[in-house]
């Protein structure tokens, strides 16, 4: 059994394809997360992944993102700041807060 | 009571408008005497003035006086005048009424004291007190024993000056003497297991009491004699006391009804019995008195314990409950003291009758012996007198001889024994051929055997080894055997043999005679017991043959069996070890050896036979010296020895000689010296010429010996002539011959020579004689300090014969010739005995030479006996002393090790396992370091009789006793050089029947403390608490560890808990009882009860039913742990204490109503409240905060300070916090209780190590740290680390296997989190050059979490982190 994880895709007005995400990241499902990143990568450009839906999210979820971190930017909420910020992510690709 | 403002205010309302009789109504309220005296009085005449112009403070106090129930004085102005209540009336006694009156003047007799306190009062308008002064008052009838506490406050007034005093008054008359019965209790209860005898019991309850004489002026016990069934006084308090039954009275105390009821019997009437009777301090002489049975365990006597009680209390229930408590003291005292002197008669009287029966033995068979020498001395010398007395005289003589002889017989084998149980027999091992040794010895009997018409046969093949026998003992064995068989065959054979079994040497001895009962059999070689069916050749005999046998046997280390059937015969089988020595080996030559015993054995044994003659001349001297045998002895009985290197000559001389003479023939001058210093002959004839030592020399040498000095001696000699003969007798011979000579003229001569000495020698022989018989050893020694003569019992004594004679000062014994009560010696076979000497100078006649003769006697038994008391008393000491039982065992082994000089002494126990434990005073440290031979001979303990020591071959000495734990066994390694004897054996028993009494009371009062124990523990409260709670108890009265207060935690339905601290009346055992009750109730009610103010309500009820249990106050809460709500109400019990992480602090005062019990249907109610995420609940009862000269809002503030300082600390540490930190100086005078819990409850959460399962953990714990109250961003940052660590404990538990879970634990003080993540598999440390994501997130942890620290081990990895709180 895996920890709940939900994904939905969209695009922006710019047509930068959107992955958003929400539930918890953690071991359990990290690989989900990450066939689903790889998945909703588009042939060029980047992908916009949208995890101000997700409370939690550990190394191996860190993992996932760092993998494809020239080719996406990220959202994050504040229950995320921390992770990202210590993580070094912030430093490879743009991270946006969103502020609720 | 009203607030003084409110009053003041009524009483300024009244003055405006109220007539004066309602004035007066209102300041001196209610109709109680003093109300309606003050109305009454003369106030304008008073120092006081009219009321309506006192002070508002004045107005106050009077009112509060005399609407209160206790006793009160108010003391105004300058002359301190006089008011006071109802309730003080009794303490004012006959002073009454004096109100208004100058205090001074009231109480005239103590104002030495009180005055002083009032003008400090006044001066310093600072309150003082005075405590528990006794005050004797009537107010129930008869003059009381009271104590009251005074306190004295200052009473202002208008303007604030200090112009009287208030003072309150309170009763602790219950609390004094609560007190002090309790130290009584104490004090008997100290001196348990003190005593010795029961007189000693009963006189340490009587000193014990005699300190008590304010709760029992007299005391007496009784008990019952044995001999005339009274009862008798045993002891009383105050000492000496035995008051008289008044004539024309109702009697004296009616002991028998209490002994016949079997419980305690009032006597109210003891002034009318007794008159006056020690009042113990009181004014009145006792009135009342409880008589009170003892009940004694172990049987010992029926004893009654009277108890007087105080004319100054009541005799009430818990008067009577106290002296009933005196009673089963005095009686466990005398129970202990029983037991104890059970035990040490015992002990003592096996000791007592083993030494009797030694003595006993060793007297008769010296008694015996001098008597007997006595007999035969002067028989030898009748028969000498008569050398042809005619067949009926010498008939008649040989009658006597050979009585004299077996009674010898006898008395030698008594002796034997004696010597056995002293210790004193030490066998002279040596190699022997044992077939050859007893081959010999049966073939002394072959002529009795024939002559009984029966078979001999003697089957002993030599043996391939050497066996250790003493050849004397051996002899006594084998002897004693066959003169049985011979006794109890009449027909068919006797047959001895010798075989080699295995590794023993088995000698037999069977016969075909008449047999042996099988149910005699187990008795047979027990001393003194005969068979009495028997038929035999003869009923001589005392029963002790087969016994000595058995205890020789026993000395060899060999065994003795008997098989027997009846009517068919006998074989009695004896073993023993073959080539090893079961002791010392004998060193130096054998000691001369005769066959006087196989004589006296085979002389009794032929006089059974038909005819009766035995084959032995009677008459004959013992033959003596190993040069060879000697031939048979003339009638004459003169002992001859000759000395002739020529064999012819030799063989000449003893055919002329041997008709009448005893011939001893040696063929040089030294072997016949030799042979005259050990066993001085009545004459020596020798040749002159010979090698070596010719005879002229000879002559001079046996003059030179004080011994030999008087033997005549004939010199023979081929050399003629004057010149020869005279050189011969100028050395001093007294006959020379010439050779050749004729047999007629030597025989002549001889004779002559003979007849001369024996009247010349009479005296000497006697003098010989005398000294051989005396029991004490006797030595000659001459001006250079040699030792020239000595006596049998000397050798006995020292091993030194007169063989070697003389004995040279250089000797390593006793070589100091002065007169001392005991001094070591050594004997020539090693061992030390110790020796008294006496001695004396005296001349020589002779020689003129100053000669020294002393006497020794053995102390050696008196030595030891000596030693031996002193160690009992020792033992006694060191046992009464020691506290537990292994101390008693160390002691006891270390003790005996001293005693017996012993190598070492180990005291070994053995678990329910069988596994032995080992204490050993000595070299070893484990049993397995034990040789086996030592390890066998303990375990065989085991199996063996209690108290009686087994010795397990010689050197050895082990001992089984009863111990707690179940069997001990003590086994000593003895010193080799020390006999062990059957004193030694006594003295063991004794002193091990003194450690089983030891053991058992100490066993006995630690079983009692730990019962004392177990149950205040029962009463006290929950030991484990759940996780988040603490508690702390400190009794007022120590050693209790029980009092009036408590507290308690209840699991509840729906997951709540209950908590309830209380707080009983008083404190000691009497309020712990019924605190122990209320908090049993307490507990049900809870658990049936909807709240708390409904459980205490029900109290209310179940507290008005306990004696002591009203006016409790309790504090009582229900608090939810999920969500920190606590729904409490309080019974007059201090308000519970919540200090917030913030440091706040909130005092829970509401749902407050009164103690238990006080009033009916009291409104109960119940007030709620939240606790914060990581603030502290505190409930304590007030000894924790109470102080005096203190309001108690102070102490509660202080203790409320204590919880908010200690908010950092885990729960558990900060009880022990407060309960150091809130004592005063001196200790807590009051019971103190208290309970902590700290919200929310530490988090703990176990799951398996399964990556599904981080979640719901993550949940968990995400729920958790919001009842901590924590920022939400916080509680991310601490759900990212606890993940992490959580993740990595997944990955090393799955790794390992999925069978260790992992386990995540949390706490929180107000200032800090700390988390512990515990996983069953190994830590991977991060590779280097890793990047942050994949070193396990263990930079997330040390970025949000203050301290990190990852402990990896064995078994799995432990990682801590601490979060340090901002505010």
């Amino acid at each position: 059994m895996t920890t709940d994880l939900t994904f939905s895709a969209g695009q922006r007005p710019d047509g930068t394809p959107v992955l958003a995400v929400t539930g918890e990241i953690d071991m359990s499902n990290a690989g989900q997360f990450g066939s689903a990143l790889a998945g909703a990568l588009p042939e060029r450009g980047r992908l916009a992944v949208d995890l101000t839906g997700v409370g939690y999210l550990d190394t191996s979820g860190l993992a996932q993102l760092f993998r494809h971190a020239q080719r996406i930017e990220v959202t994050v909420g504040d229950m995320l700041a921390t992770v990202v910020t210590i993580s070094g992510l912030a430093d490879l690709t743009t991270v946006t807060r969103a502020t609720a | 009571m009203l607030p003084v403002g409110e009053a003041r205010a009524r009483v300024s309302g009244m003055r405006a408008g109220g007539s004066a009789a309602t004035v007066l109504e209102l300041l001196f309220p209610g109709d109680s005497e003093m109300a309606r005296r003050m109305r009454a009085h003369d106030w304008d005449g008073s120092a006081l003035g009219d009321p309506a112009g006192w002070p508002a403070s004045l107005r106050t106090a009077c009112r509060i006086c005399l609407t209160s129930r206790f006793p009160m004085i108010v003391w105004w102005g300058p002359e301190l005048s006089f008011l006071y209540n109802d309730a003080y009336l009794p303490l004012l006694g006959s002073k009454h009424p004096a109100l208004g009156k100058p205090g001074e003047q009231v109480w005239a007799e103590i104002w030495p004291i009180i005055g002083p306190m009032l003008d400090s009062v006044l001066s310093t308008g600072q309150a003082t007190w005075s405590e528990d002064l006794l005050l004797p008052m009537n107010r129930h009838g008869y003059w009381e024993e009271t104590y009251w506490t005074y306190s004295y406050s200052p009473l202002h007034d208008d303007a604030g000056t200090v112009r009287g005093v208030f003072t309150a008054v309170s009763e602790t008359t219950e609390r004094v003497i609560g007190e002090r019965r309790l130290t009584v209790l104490h004090d008997l209860g100290a001196r348990a297991g003190h005593a010795r005898s029961v007189a000693e019991a009963c006189e340490l309850v009587a000193a014990a009491l005699g300190r008590a004489g304010a709760d029992v002026p007299l005391a007496a016990v009784y008990l019952r004699d044995d001999a005339t069934g009274e009862l008798v006084l045993a002891a009383s308090s105050p000492l000496g006391a035995q008051p008289a039954p008044r004539t024309g009275g109702p009697g004296g105390w009616p002991l028998d009804e209490a002994i016949a009821l079997g419980q305690p019997v009032r006597v109210t009437d003891v002034r009318a019995r007794f008159g006056d009777l020690p009042a113990g301090g009181w004014s009145a002489s006792p009135a009342q008195a409880v008589v009170l049975p003892l009940a004694f365990e172990t049987g010992g006597p029926a004893g009654v314990l009277v108890a007087a009680a105080s004319a100054g209390r009541a005799l009430d229930e818990a008067y009577e409950s106290f002296l009933t408590l005196v009673g089963q003291q005095t009686a466990a005292l005398v129970t202990g003291a029983v037991a104890y002197q059970a035990q040490q008669r015992r002990a003592e009287e096996l000791a007592e009758l083993d030494r009797a029966k030694t003595v006993f033995f060793s007297n008769v068979s010296h008694e015996f012996r001098t008597p007997l020498s006595l007999i035969t001395g002067p028989l030898e010398e009748l028969r000498a007198a008569l050398p042809d007395p005619g067949a009926a005289v010498a008939r008649e003589l040989d009658v006597i001889d050979r009585n004299a002889q077996r009674l010898s017989k006898l008395v030698n084998t008594l002796l034997d024994f004696s010597r056995l149980e002293a210790g004193r027999m030490q066998p002279r091992f040596e190699a022997a051929d044992l077939a050859a040794l007893t081959a010999e010895l049966a073939s002394s009997f072959r002529s009795a055997m024939d002559r009984a018409g029966l078979a001999f046969e003697v089957d002993c093949p030599p043996l391939p080894e050497p066996v250790y026998v003493d050849p004397e003992l051996w002899e006594k064995v084998v002897l004693n055997l066959l003169s049985n068989a011979l006794k109890f065959t009449f027909q068919g054979s006797v047959r001895v043999g010798v075989r080699v079994s295995g590794d023993q040497a088995v000698t037999e001895v069977a016969d075909t005679g008449t047999g042996i009962p099988a149910a005699e059999l187990p008795r047979l070689f027990e001393r003194f017991h005969r068979v009495a069916t028997a038929r035999a050749r003869s009923h001589e005999g005392s029963g002790i043959g087969l016994a000595l046998a058995a205890e020789l046997v026993a000395l060899h280390g060999g065994e003795i069996t008997a098989a027997s059937t009846e009517g068919a015969g006998t074989v009695f089988t004896v073993t023993l070890p073959l080539g090893r020595s079961p002791g010392r080996v004998a060193a130096g030559p054998a000691p001369a050896r005769g066959l006087g015993a196989t004589r006296a054995y085979v002389q009794e044994a032929e006089r059974w036979l038909p005819g009766g003659e035995s084959a032995w001349p009677v008459d004959a001297g013992e033959p003596a010296g190993p040069a060879g045998p000697a031939g048979p002895a003339a009638r004459d009985g003169a002992r001859v020895l000759l000395a002739d290197d020529n064999a012819d000559m030799r063989e000449y001389l003893q055919r002329l000689l041997d008709p009448e003479y005893q011939v001893q023939a040696v063929a040089d001058g030294q072997a016949a010296l030799d042979q005259a210093r050990a066993r001085p002959p009545d004459l020596v004839i020798s040749d002159v010429m010979m090698p070596g030592r010719d005879g002229l020399s000879l002559v001079v040498a046996l003059r030179a010996d004080p011994v030999t000095a008087g033997v005549p001696v004939m010199l023979l000699s081929a050399r003629a002539g004057q010149e020869s003969v005279i050189e011969g007798l100028d050395a001093g011979a007294d006959e020379y011959l010439v050779k050749p000579f004729a047999a007629a003229e030597l025989r002549a001569r001889v004779r002559g020579i003979l007849r001369l000495a024996q009247v010349r020698g009479a005296h000497a022989r006697w003098r010989t004689a005398m000294i051989d018989s005396m029991q004490e050893a006797f030595f000659v020694a001459d001006q250079s300090g040699a030792i020239v003569e000595v006596n049998s019992a000397f050798t006995r004594l020292l091993g030194y014969g007169p063989g070697d004679l003389p004995y040279t000062p250089a000797q390593p014994w006793p070589p100091h010739l002065s007169t001392e009560p005991a001094r070591p010696a050594r004997h020539r076979d090693g061992r030390l005995v110790w020796i008294a000497a006496s001695i004396s100078q005296a001349t020589d006649p002779q020689t003129g030479q100053r000669m020294t003769v002393g006497t020794l006697r053995d102390v050696t038994a008196e030595h030891y006996v000596g030693q031996r008391q002193t160690a009992v008393a020792a033992m006694g000491v060191l046992l009464s002393e020691a506290e537990t039982v292994p101390e008693a065992v160390t002691g006891t082994i270390w003790e005996i090790r001293e005693i017996w000089h012993a190598r070492q002494v180990l005291a070994v126990t053995w678990d329910d396992t069988g596994e032995p434990a080992l204490a050993a005073a000595g070299p070893a440290r484990a049993w397995d370091d034990l040789p086996e031979a030592a390890r066998d001979a303990i375990s065989a303990l085991r199996a063996g009789p209690r108290l009686r020591p087994a010795t397990s071959g010689p050197g050895a000495v082990g001992i089984a006793l009863e111990h707690p734990g179940g069997l001990l066994a003590l086994w000593a390694e003895l010193d080799p050089d020390r006999p062990f004897a059957s004193e030694d054996e006594a003295l063991l028993t004794q002193l091990c029947g003194y450690l089983v009494q030891a053991l058992h009371r100490i066993h006995q009062s630690g079983q009692q403390r730990e019962a004392a124990l177990a149950l205040q523990r029962a009463i006290l409260g929950p030991a484990e608490l759940p996780p988040g709670f603490a508690a702390r108890y400190e009794p007022a009265t120590r050693p209790l560890e029980v009092g009036g207060d408590w507290y308690d935690i209840i699991d509840l339905p729906d997951g709540r808990t209950g908590l309830v601290v209380g707080d009983c009346v008083g404190h000691g055992l009497a309020a712990a009882t019924v605190m122990g009750q209320v908090r049993s109730a307490g507990r049900a009610l809870l658990l049936r009860e909807t709240s708390p103010a409904r459980a205490l309500a029900a109290l209310d009820q179940f507290a008005a039913q306990i004696p002591g249990a009203a006016c409790s106050t309790v504090f009582c809460g229900i608090l939810d742990p999920a969500t920190g709500r606590l729904v409490y109400s309080s019974a007059g019990h201090p308000p519970a204490i919540v200090a917030a992480a913030d440091g706040g602090i909130t005092l829970l005062e509401d749902g407050r109503s009164a103690s238990l019990a006080v009033a009916e249907d009291l409104a109960r109610s119940d007030a709620e409240c939240v606790l914060p995420g990581r603030s502290t609940l505190l409930l304590y009862t007030d000894g924790l905060v109470e102080r005096r000269r203190q309001p108690l809002d102070e102490g509660i503030m202080r203790a409320a300070a204590a919880v908010q300082a200690g908010r950092s600390a885990l729960a558990a540490d900060l009880a022990g916090q407060l309960m150091a930190g809130l004592a005063p100086a001196g200790g807590y005078e009051d019971d103190a209780a208290l309970l902590l819990y700290r919200h929310p409850v530490p988090l703990e959460l176990t799951f398996p190590a399964d990556a599904a399962q981080l979640a719901p953990a993550r949940r968990a714990l995400r729920h958790w740290l919001t009842q901590c109250g924590l920022a939400t961003r916080t509680i991310q940052d601490v759900l990212v680390a606890a993940g992490e660590a959580c993740a990595n404990a997944v990955e090393h538990g799955a790794r390992h296997g999925a069978s260790a879970p992992v386990r995540l634990a949390a706490t929180a003080t107000a200032t800090d989190l700390r988390l512990t993540v515990t996983d069953g598999g190994q830590w991977r440390e991060p590779a280097p050059g890793a990047t942050a994501y994949r070193g396990h997130g263990i930079p997330f942890m040390r970025a949000v979490m203050t301290r990190v620290a990852i402990a990896p081990g064995q078994n799995g990895t432990v990682v801590n982190m601490e979060l340090r709180i901002s505010s």
